[in-house]
Parts: structure tokens; sequence; C-alpha cells
């Protein structure tokens, strides 16, 4: 790791180029080890007699397209923000929110979906697998929400052209953290499919 | 009114050594100093304080071992227990020396070299092989502490094989008292939940159960026979307990929605151990050892260990649960 | 730097003080908040202390002190309960974590490592301040209706899931998870900080193997933390999920107060699993800090280099990485696969080995150096010692046939509080007394510091071990009084001898806090490098500037331990014992030790 000569005054700017992505890498790690417990959680509450093994509802697989399809939106308007082409980056943009929100809407269908099922969250007739389901999805859209956030952000200071392509850390920052929600969603989905 | 006499000498306490601070500062100031330097002489005194130290810190620990030594529990009286006090005392036997002569160093080495103005300190940075010597020896002696260590393990947790005679005997925990089952001639224990609780029932055992007909609930204290091994099996009723007979070297947490299991060989008798004690009123004890509540610390059964006739004469005159 | 500002502009005190964004007043803001929690936890010790040294009796401070939690001056069972539980909460995290690191790490990372700030102020500032709103929540658990958490500060369910089984479920622990949530945030956010700035914000020639031992202390710490901090967020959240919303992670079969609960399929050993994961390199996360101190302050004060350095790193390495494969030697009896048991003796005696050689290396620092007892020196010499005696009972502890018949006894209490406690405690404290002249300006008195250690030292281990007599003879922890079994009488003055040096350590400590307020008010003026130190943080001013030089930073060309390095000629190579960091090299000088 290169150190850089802190004379100046003006350093904050640099700092921040240097430091921002470092912390959130480590602030992922910590949400990895958060889901990694919950995870391993299931695993070990699995080995009780009374677990029953769930179906993933299907509205699940569409949750799972929806949000495929925002990182690639998101990559591609930071491809176009690199590329100076502004406009389209703007637009990628909104589109990536409004996959979100659809993803979103996506959950709570599939919510839905489980109780009519008969797979409550709490009370007597519920089960802890069914708990498990509930807990890992919900605990995923509230950092989602993070993310939707974060989203609003870019796409509010892109309409306001502060981006440019030499210019796009806050992009960037609001990316890696997209590309990880989405990464994380792909796990939980595959591990409630096959494990749970 | 005692409380604001209180505050008031409190306030006079610290006022009084506030003067006493800056009379010391001033005083050092005059001689050149600042109060703050440590001189060769201070850094003597502290280092002469260490060695006394060390000796009273030994002294210390020989005076609890005169003075409480013969206040430990009595010898093992359970099988595996002899076991486990032979691990106990080859621990001892390494780490006490350890900590005696890692003490003796590191305080010998403060006091003899304490500053001096005369003299300078050795630049000694580093040796791969003093290094490797000290990993190695604690590496060799923790290989053996885990093997032996294991092997005793290994032998305490398994369970009794069913072609061994054995009593098999169910301790449940509660708020905030113990309930103990034996499982009767079938050798089975009737199934039991909380669901079943209900009035007498307090085990909650389940009455269709053809199992349960001779099982027999006890109270206040249970029995065994000696030299021949119980099988125990635990659970709990509401929050974690844990079933701790000190006498025995055994414990095992009692856990609501789950049994746990574990199994001694009792080893001297009730009579005998009060023999050996010298005390009349002794008595094999059954505490909890997992905080449970406001009376975890009165939840106790008594065990009597006896031959094995006045056991099950004992056990006959209890009264199975089917026969009501 | 605080964000908007500029030069010749006056900062207003919300900014410059309440929410500052300087490295060196939010350690301020740790250190003074660490301390008061301390000292509240500290008189809730030697409260339960009287009730185990004379129990039953009544006294007027129980009852001036507690109010309702007491009856006639002597306090209740289950209060009794809360207070050990909320004892153990508060010295754990927000004394020995919050308060050390946060003090410590924030100081000295940018100081030593020659870095202006951390690199986000923003996010230091928020990781203090949610510290405080933490303890300010668990403070307020205490007064709220059925009182404070009670199950211990392990809060194991169903115990602590019940507020039928014990009042301080209720209210209280909900307060105590929502504050530890908070607190886990501020621990995060600081751990981020920590190791991003260590690793990115380093001056010209400063690399890692020319850090001081402090720093690679706070970086593993920060480290283990971001690894176990969440798990316990996981645990917790699945606690209030199953009291707050019925699920049963945790519960299953419950019978109590005359019914059988909704709840099934939960095991209480999940909690335990998961509590532990962090549990266990908690007390790691205490004592890394605490280590790295001592070894600054050892070297310094002996006029020698540390001995070993890069085995002490790598020792610190194995420590951080085994710390989170043991957890399991807590759960030795609730029952699990006997395997899992044989595996995490295993581990557990393995970790020994680092620490035995960071003992045997600061005992070599000490041999043929030249040596100034500050008291400092004092309370890092005392932490060798602790270490070494509550390390070597953890042998007895970790191997699982032997841990049958200790496990939750008192030589359990005894070997933390030594290992933990005090080694945490020594160490904090001996970094207060050491870099109080970084953090006021000013020098604490030496005459009361040492009448400070000697106290301390020696009422402590008065308090802590006889407790493995305690334990050996079979007397289990938690216990409000062990009057109650004839098998424990003739034990009862052990307590009582324990209880008087829980009062004598706690008048000890009003020295120090004496001390201490004096001292940063009006001690004397210190020197810019009182104990001739070698590290970046002693060629700063003595008045705090943002930006901690004045100028530009100064560039690094050697590791910080040449002290007393001879020439050829056997003089000091600068002519004083101690070469700075910034000292260039001389001709065919090698760096780092000789390496």
């Amino acid at each position: 790791m290169t150190t850089i000569s802190l004379d100046n005054i003006k350093y904050k700017a640099e700092i921040r180029q240097k430091t921002a992505k470092p912390l959130l890498w480590i602030g992922l790690i910590s949400i990895v080890m958060f889901f990694a417990g919950l995870t391993s959680a299931l695993i070990v509450s699995k080995s009780n007699s009374i677990w029953i093994k769930l179906e993933v509802p299907s509205m699940f697989f569409i949750s799972t397209i929806l949000i495929l399809f925002s990182s690639l939106t998101y990559q591609l308007s930071m491809s176009f923000t690199k590329n100076n082409q502004l406009k389209f980056a703007t637009i990628t943009t909104i589109l990536t929110f409004v996959l979100g929100i659809s993803f979103t809407v996506t959950q709570f269908y599939a919510w839905q979906q489980l109780y009519q099922s008969g797979i409550f969250w709490a009370g007597e007739q519920s089960n802890p697998s069914g708990s498990y389901f509930y807990a890992l999805t919900a605990l995923h859209l509230l950092h989602l929400f993070a993310g939707l956030i974060s989203l609003l952000v870019v796409v509010t200071k892109s309409l306001l052209k502060k981006y440019s392509p030499t210019n796009v850390l806050g992009i960037q920052l609001s990316l890696t953290y997209w590309h990880f929600l989405t990464a994380l969603w792909v796990y939980l989905f595959f591990f409630l499919k096959f494990i749970a | 009114m005692i409380a604001l006499v209180a505050i008031v000498a409190v306030l006079l306490v610290i006022a009084t050594a506030v003067q006493i601070l800056k009379i010391a500062e001033l005083r050092a100031t005059e001689s050149g100093k600042e109060i703050y330097e440590i001189s060769a002489k201070q850094s003597k005194a502290q280092a002469f304080l260490l060695m006394v130290f060390l000796v009273a810190y030994f002294g210390f620990f020989a005076w609890q071992v005169w003075k409480w030594g013969g206040l430990m529990l009595p010898v093992s009286a359970s099988e595996h227990g002899v076991g486990v006090d032979e691990l106990m005392n080859i621990t001892l036997w390494f780490i006490i020396p350890v900590f005696i002569i890692t003490h003796i160093f590191l305080f010998w080495f403060s006091y003899k070299y304490s500053f001096s103005e005369t003299r300078k300190a050795l630049f000694f940075s580093h040796s791969n092989k003093l290094e490797m010597f000290w990993t190695i020896i604690p590496s060799v002696a923790l290989t053996v502490l885990i093997l032996v260590g294991l092997s005793n393990w290994n032998k305490i947790m398994t369970p009794i094989s069913s072609e061994t005679e054995h009593v098999l005997l169910e301790v449940c925990g509660q708020q905030f008292m113990w309930g103990a089952r034996y499982a009767g001639k079938d050798g089975k224990l009737g199934r039991a939940s909380v669901e079943y609780i209900e009035g007498v029932n307090a085990l909650g055992i389940d009455v269709s159960d053809e199992n349960s007909k001779d099982d027999k609930i006890v109270k206040g204290e249970f029995h065994l026979p000696v030299g021949v091994p119980v099988q125990f099996v635990f659970r709990s009723q509401d929050v974690l307990h844990s079933a701790y007979m000190p006498h025995f070297r055994a414990q095992m947490n009692c856990v609501p929605g789950l049994k746990t299991q574990f199994n001694f060989t009792p080893t001297i008798t009730t009579a005998e151990m009060k023999e050996k004690t010298q005390n009349e009123n002794f008595e094999y004890i059954l505490l909890c050892n997992k905080i449970c509540g406001a009376a975890h610390y009165n939840m106790q059964m008594n065990i009597v260990v006896e031959s094995k006739e006045d056991y099950e004469k004992w056990l006959a005159e209890q009264k199975e649960f089917g026969a009501e | 730097m605080s964000a908007h500002q500029h030069p010749h502009e006056e900062q207003d005190f919300l900014f410059k003080y309440v929410f500052s964004q300087d490295h060196k007043m939010i350690s301020k803001q740790f250190l003074i908040t660490g301390f008061i929690m301390g000292f509240i936890g500290l008189s809730m010790s030697t409260l339960f202390r009287l009730q185990l040294g004379f129990p039953g009796e009544s006294f007027w401070i129980i009852d001036f002190l507690l109010g309702s939690w007491a009856e006639n001056g002597v306090m209740l069972p289950d209060k009794y309960l809360a207070l050990v539980t909320m004892h153990g909460t508060i010295m754990v995290f927000f004394l020995l974590t919050a308060g050390l690191s946060g003090t410590f790490s924030n100081l000295l990372i940018p100081l030593q490592i020659g870095a202006r700030d951390m690199a986000s102020g923003f996010l230091n500032m928020l990781s203090y301040w949610f510290f405080f709103v933490s303890s300010v929540i668990m403070l307020i658990s205490l007064g709220v209706e059925g009182g404070a958490a009670s199950a211990g500060w392990t809060i194991y369910p169903p115990l602590s899931a019940l507020p039928q089984a014990i009042p301080g479920s209720g209210l209280g622990m909900t307060l105590w998870l929502v504050a530890m949530a908070i607190f886990i945030a501020s621990s995060l956010l600081g751990s981020l900080n920590y190791i991003v700035t260590i690793l990115n914000l380093r001056t010209k020639g400063m690399t890692m193997t020319r850090l001081p031992l402090t720093i690679w202390s706070f970086l593993i710490t920060a480290i283990v933390g971001v690894i176990s901090f969440p798990v316990l967020l996981a645990a917790a959240l699945l606690l209030v999920f199953d009291r707050s919303f019925g699920t049963s992670f945790y519960l299953s079969d419950i019978y109590i107060g005359g019914q059988v609960l909704e709840h099934s399929g939960g095991s209480p050993i999940l909690f335990e699993h998961l509590f532990w994961f962090l549990g266990h390199p908690e007390v790691y996360i205490v004592l890394l800090p605490a280590l790295g101190i001592t070894s600054e302050i050892v070297s310094t004060m002996s006029r020698k280099p540390i001995f070993g350095y890069r085995a002490m790193i790598t020792s610190m390495l194995a420590i951080g990485f085994l710390s989170a494969i043991v957890w399991g030697h807590h759960m030795f009896v609730t029952g699990m696969n006997p395997f899992l048991g044989a595996v995490f003796t295993f581990t557990t005696l393995l970790i020994a080995i680092p620490s035995a050689v960071k003992v045997f290396n600061y005992i070599t620092t000490l041999w043929k150096g030249n040596i100034k007892f500050s008291p400092a020196m004092l309370f890092s010499i005392g932490l060798v010692s602790t270490f070494i005696s509550g390390g070597l009972t953890g042998l007895i502890l970790g191997d699982s046939a032997l841990d049958i018949n200790v496990h939750d006894t008192y030589f359990v209490v005894g070997h933390f509080h030594i290992v933990m406690g005090l080694s945490g405690i020594f160490g904090m404290i001996a970094g207060v007394y050491h870099w109080f002249p970084k953090i006021f300006g000013r020098m604490l008195n030496n005459n009361l510091g040492n009448a400070h250690f000697w106290i301390t030292i020696v009422s402590s281990y008065g308090i802590f071990f006889p407790m493995h007599f305690l334990g050996l003879a079979g007397v289990p922890r938690r216990y409000y009084t062990n009057s109650e079994f004839p098998l424990f009488e003739n034990l009862l003055d052990i307590n009582t001898l324990i209880t008087w040096f829980a009062i004598l350590a706690f008048a000890g400590q009003l020295i120090f806090f004496f001390n201490f307020v004096y001292s940063a008010l009006r001690g004397p003026k210190a020197p810019q490098n009182p104990w001739k130190g070698n590290s970046l943080e002693w060629t700063t001013g003595v008045k705090h500037i943002h930006g901690n030089w004045p100028g530009g930073i100064p560039t690094v060309h050697r590791w910080p331990y040449d002290y007393s390095k001879l020439n050829e000629n056997g003089d000091y190579v600068t002519g004083e014992d101690f070469i700075p960091q910034i000292v260039p090299l001389g001709e065919g000088e090698l760096d780092g030790g000789g390496h």
C-alpha cells in the first residue's frame, strides 16, 4: 500500500479517495459476518426434530431476476458515466432504483405467499424454519433500504450533474454496496432453497 | 444528616490533599527538579517494594493453601473422578512451578536492573533460538495435558452400554427445585413433556405410556447403590439449570427442550464418607449451577449412596407412578 | 479537522468539543465516559460484595443507594442478580472494550503512524456518540419497572427471554438489548476507522514492520471485532424476536407461571454458540490492546527494545486467529457432542503457546535493562503478573475433563477477573499514566500513582486469588449467599476476607480519581517527551492542534525500539539512550534491531 505525503491542507479529498472504499469493504465484511451468524444458526436449528423443510415461494425467483438485472443496469450506469454519457447514466440509475423498488414489492408478495401456505413468522402455529425464512429475507431487505437511499442520493446528484468521468467515487461506493446486496440475495436464495 | 457530614468530610479531605500536592510541587521546583522526574533513588525504592511484593505474594499463596487446603472437596466419590483428580494434580504440578519461576524472573529482573545513571542497558532485540526454546517446551507440556485430558474426557462422556447393569435416573430441574424419577423394573423411563403437567403430575409424565407405570418419583433426596453405574437423564421444565454433584466430579446442564446425559459409578457410601471427613452431618448433594432466577442459590437435593441391599430396600418403599 | 472550517474562523463550541471529529478529543470522550461507567460498575461490585461477605446483614449504604432493590438494608436476591449482570456488562463492554480501545486506538493510531486524523472523522464522532447513547440507555435500564437485566452478563435464554422467570427479563432486558445493539454499532464504526487508517494513512517510511506494537494490537483487535461483534448482534436480534414476537429460535417445551408456553423447536444452546462466538474473541478484544500498551511501556521505561518484535506480532496474530475457534470451551457441560468438546480443548490449550511467548518476551525485555519505575511501568509489570497468574488457571478450565467440576464455580470467576479484568484494567491504567501528558498536557503525580498501584495490586489479588479455593471446594457462582448449604459453612470466612479486600480496592481507586482530576486541571505542565520515547506521538507539541503536526508530517527512518543502541565505540549513537523514529539511519546502520 503506497502512502501519500499529506503536507498540504487540502488533503481531505485525497483522504476520502484513499479510504472511502476500504471503509466500505470492511463494513461489508461485518455485514457478511452478521448473515453468517444467522445462517449458521439456521444450520444448528435444523438438527431439531421438529424442523420442517420448506419450499421457496415462487415469487423469490422473480425477486432474484429483478435484483440481478438491477446490478446490471447500475453497472451500465457506471460505464456510461466513465464514458461521459451522463444522460444515459442518469436513466440507468433511475432504472436501477425502479428495479430495486420492484424487488421490494416482490418480497412482500413472497411473504404473502408464505402466509397463504400456512407458514407463519411467529406464534403457536409457527415453525423455526418459517421464522428463519422471514427473518433472513426481511433483514436483507432492511439492508436493501439503505441501498435504495444511497441510490436516491446518486440519482439526485446525477440530475444535478455532479458526476463526471473523473468524479465517480460516490457512484462507485453505492454500486459496490448494491452488487453486495445482489450477491447476498443470491447466497440467501440458494441457501434457503437447498439447505433450509 | 449523616450524609451531609460525610460529604463535608470528603470535601475537606480533598481540599487537604490538594494543598499537600501544591506544597510538594513547590518543594520539588525549589531543589531544581520537576516533581514528576523519577530519580534512581525512587526507582530503587519501587524495585525494593517489588521484591517485597514477590515474597508477600508467594507467602499469601502458601498461607491460603495452609489455611484452606483442608476445606477442599474430599476424595472423589466416583470412579471417573479418580482420573479427574489425578489430571488436576498433574496440571497443578505443571502450572505452579511455572507460576513461581516466571514470577521470580519477572520481579528479580525488575529489582536487579532498576535505574542507574552509570549503567547502559543492553540492546538485545531478538533471538530465534530463545523463541524456539520457549515455544517448544510449552508445546510439549501442553501436548501431554491435552492427551491425558482427552482420554479422561472420552471415558467420562461415553454412555453406559445397555448390557451393563445400571440405575436409570431422570433428574428434572425447575425453578427452584429438583424432581427425580427412577425408571423402574422395565428399565425404561416413560415419556414426559411439559404438556402433561397438571396438578400432582408435576413432572409431566404421560400416563398413557406403558413405560411410565413403574416409574418411581422421589422427593427431597435420591439414593444410589455403591459400585453400580448410574445413567442420568437431565431435563428442565422452564429455564436452564445445571445438575452439579461436586463430590462425584459430575456436572451437566439441564436444558428445556433437550435431554442431556451423564453417568458415573459411586464408589464411597454416605456412611463411609462421614467417616472419612470426620463429619457426622455430611451429605452428598445436588446443587443448581446455572443462573436460573431469584432462588438459584437455594436449589438442592440430597443424595444418599448406600449398599445395594439398602438401596433395593429403600427403592421398594417408593411409590410407583402408575399405582394411584 | 472539522469539515467546514477555514483556518481563521472560530469553531463553535458544539463542533469543537461536543461533536468533535478530532481523534484526540474523541479519545478523551471515550476515556471519561469509560471511567464513569467503570466507577459505576466498581460500585456495584463493592455493594454486592457486602452482601456476599456479610450475608443478610443490614447496611445503610445498601438501603440508601438501592432503594426498592433492598429490604431493611439487605439487597433482594433477584436484584443481587441484576447487580451482578450489570456489573459484568458494564465492565466488559463499556469500560474494557469501548473505554480501553476507544481511548487508546483513537489517541495513538494517528499520532503513532503519522496521520493527521482518522480516515473518517465523521464516523469516528458517530462511534463515540453511539457509545454515549448506549451507556445512557444501559443506565436507564437500572431504574425501570422490574429492574435491570438479571440473567447474568451472558443473558442465556430462556431466563433472559421470559419476564415470568425473573423480573429483570422484562423492560430491563429489552433496554439492555437496545443498548447493546447501539454499542455494537459504535464498536464496528470504530473498528472500521482503526483498520483503514492503519492500513492506508501511514506516513512516508512507516512500513508495517516499523509500527509500534500498540498499533499492531489495535489493528488485530479491530479485525477480531469486525468478525465477531456482528454475530452477537445476530444472537441478540433472534432473542428480541423470541421475546417480542413469539418466535422459537431459542425456546422450546417450557412450563412456567402455571402454563405451557407456545414456543417449540428452539434451543438455548444455539444462543450459547452465537453468544460465545463473540464472547470469547471479546476477552481478547479486551486483552490485546492492554498487551500492546504493555509492550510500549516496558520497552520505553527499560530503555531497551521490546524483545522479539516479530514474535510479538506473530503471537498476537495467532491469538487473534485462535480466539475465533475456542468458544466451545464455555459450553463443555451443555451436553454437546463430546468430539466437539475434544476439538475445543485442543484449540483452547493451543492458545496458551503464543500467550506464553509474549510473557517470556516481556520478561526478557526487562533483563539487563535500565528500568525507571513510573506508575505506568509498575502497572505494566503488574499486568504481566496477572496475565501469568490468571492465564495458567486457564489450562485447568480449558481441559474439558477438569472443567466438569469447576465450570460456573468461583474458580472461573477468579480466573477471568485476574486474566481479563485485572490485566485489562492494569493495561488501561498504565496507558493513562503513560500517555496522560499527551492527552492533557500535564503530568500525573507519581507518589499518588505508586500508592494507587500498591493498594490496587495487593487488594486485587486479595479479592480474586481466594476465589480459586472457593471454586475448587464446589461453590457455584451467581449465588446470592453461600449460607444455605452445610457444605459451604466453613468457607464463609473466605467470603468475608474477600469483601474486606474489595472495600480496600474501591478506596484505592479513589486515590486515582483524585490524582486524575487534580492533574488534568492543575497538574505540572508536561514536557514534550517526558519518558524519552521514540515513537511519533512524542514529536507533536504538547498543545493539541488539528492535524497534529504544524508543518509537514515527519518521515520515518527506523523502527520505534532503538533504545540504548550503541555505535562501534560503545557510545550511544545520538548521545542519548534513545533514537526517535524520525532520525535517519547512520552510515551502515541497520534498521529494526539489526534484522
